[in-house]
């Protein structure tokens, strides 16, 4: 094998203006650019406007709530949440939520799983699987009575969730969660 | 997610071009204090999203690797594609040009005359009749040719 380098000769791509100096401008490309530059920049700013007023997540109106029309149960949660961000859902009972001193709420797996349950507030004294989620079991005497589910979402998407006392008329929901 | 993990971090360094692209070339070989500031605060807010709760090593390594990937395929991609080559580095531009400024290429990438007259300094010219010619490359920097005597 030889050890003489591959070489070409030296051509100039770039054509000169009056035998100076290669620049090599493209003002046409370069307008089409600012263009691409000022079209991009109001998407930035229609994505900060959207976040400012809590579009994204975080704020006022991501806040929402849902009731059972009986009335045994409040639900206060986030509609849009991000990804491994901390939020409260918390869940207010009525009168008669309360059962033999004890309130049985179920919820459904997507709140552990997609929308990651971390922490439940009190803890419960005891809880079972089945029906497609978990239900736990609180010792309750009378209302106001509230438990606080701390979540940090694990998925990206939209993800239904359901919540209800058992036994009772349940809450269907949907939450998006941004990455 | 592992893949999800890849797809971060591709996102993060396209995203990054992007936003450096669009902010624009800023006279000057040297990075100013407010391009320290960009990139830094840039850079670590970048690196929150793109790690995520993933803290591994494995993590590390593997989207270290696929932003490595993704510059060696854009550099591949530049010389191969003279107009991918414009998107990414942008094209060198005529600022002053036989005693006439370019006001529009001036006003469009954010230059001042001041710049173009500090560059002129740095080549030992006194003023602004001295200068044939004043590029922005696509560096940044400010190439100047002197008037012919």
């Amino acid at each position: 094998m030889s050890d003489a380098s591959i070489t070409r000769p030296v051509e100039d791509s770039v054509p000169k203006v009056d035998g100076a100096v290669a620049v090599g401008e493209d003002l046409d490309f370069q307008r089409r650019w600012w263009r691409f530059e000022r079209i991009i920049w109001s998407i930035f700013a229609l994505i900060l406007l959207c976040d400012v007023l809590e579009v994204f997540g975080r704020g006022y109106f991501a806040k929402a709530e849902r009731s059972t029309v009986d009335r045994t149960m409040h639900l206060k949660y986030e509609r849009v949440e991000r990804e491994h961000a901390p939020s409260i859902m918390s869940i207010s009972f009525g009168p008669s939520a309360i059962r033999n001193g004890e309130i049985r709420l179920f919820i459904s797996e997507s709140v552990v799983k997609e929308l990651g349950a971390e922490r439940i507030i009190p803890e419960p004294a005891s809880s079972k699987i089945g029906n497609g989620g978990i239900t736990y079991i609180f010792p309750a005497t009378a209302p106001p009575a509230t438990v606080d589910i701390a979540l940090s979402p694990s998925r990206p998407g939209i993800h239904d969730f359901t919540a209800g006392v058992e036994g009772a008329e349940m809450v269907k929901a949907k939450v998006t969660v941004f990455p | 997610m592992a893949v999800a993990a890849v797809l971060r971090a591709i996102f993060g360094y396209c995203f990054l071009i992007l936003i450096t692209r669009v902010v624009g070339r800023r006279p000057g070989a040297q990075l100013t204090p407010f391009e320290f500031v960009l990139i830094f605060y840039l850079g670590g807010l970048t690196l929150t999203g793109m790690v995520a709760d993933d803290i591994s090593l494995t993590n590390a390594f593997c989207q270290i690797v696929t932003i490595a990937l993704c510059h060696y395929v854009l550099t591949w991609a530049r010389t191969k594609f003279p107009t991918f080559g414009k998107i990414l580095d942008g094209t060198p531009l005529t600022l002053l040009e036989r005693g006439q400024w370019r006001t529009d290429v001036l006003r469009g990438m954010r230059v001042q005359d001041d710049d173009v007259m500090s560059a002129g300094r740095l080549c030992g010219t006194r003023s602004l009749e001295e200068i044939d010619l004043a590029v922005l490359e696509r560096n940044g920097e400010i190439s100047i040719f002197k008037v012919k005597k």
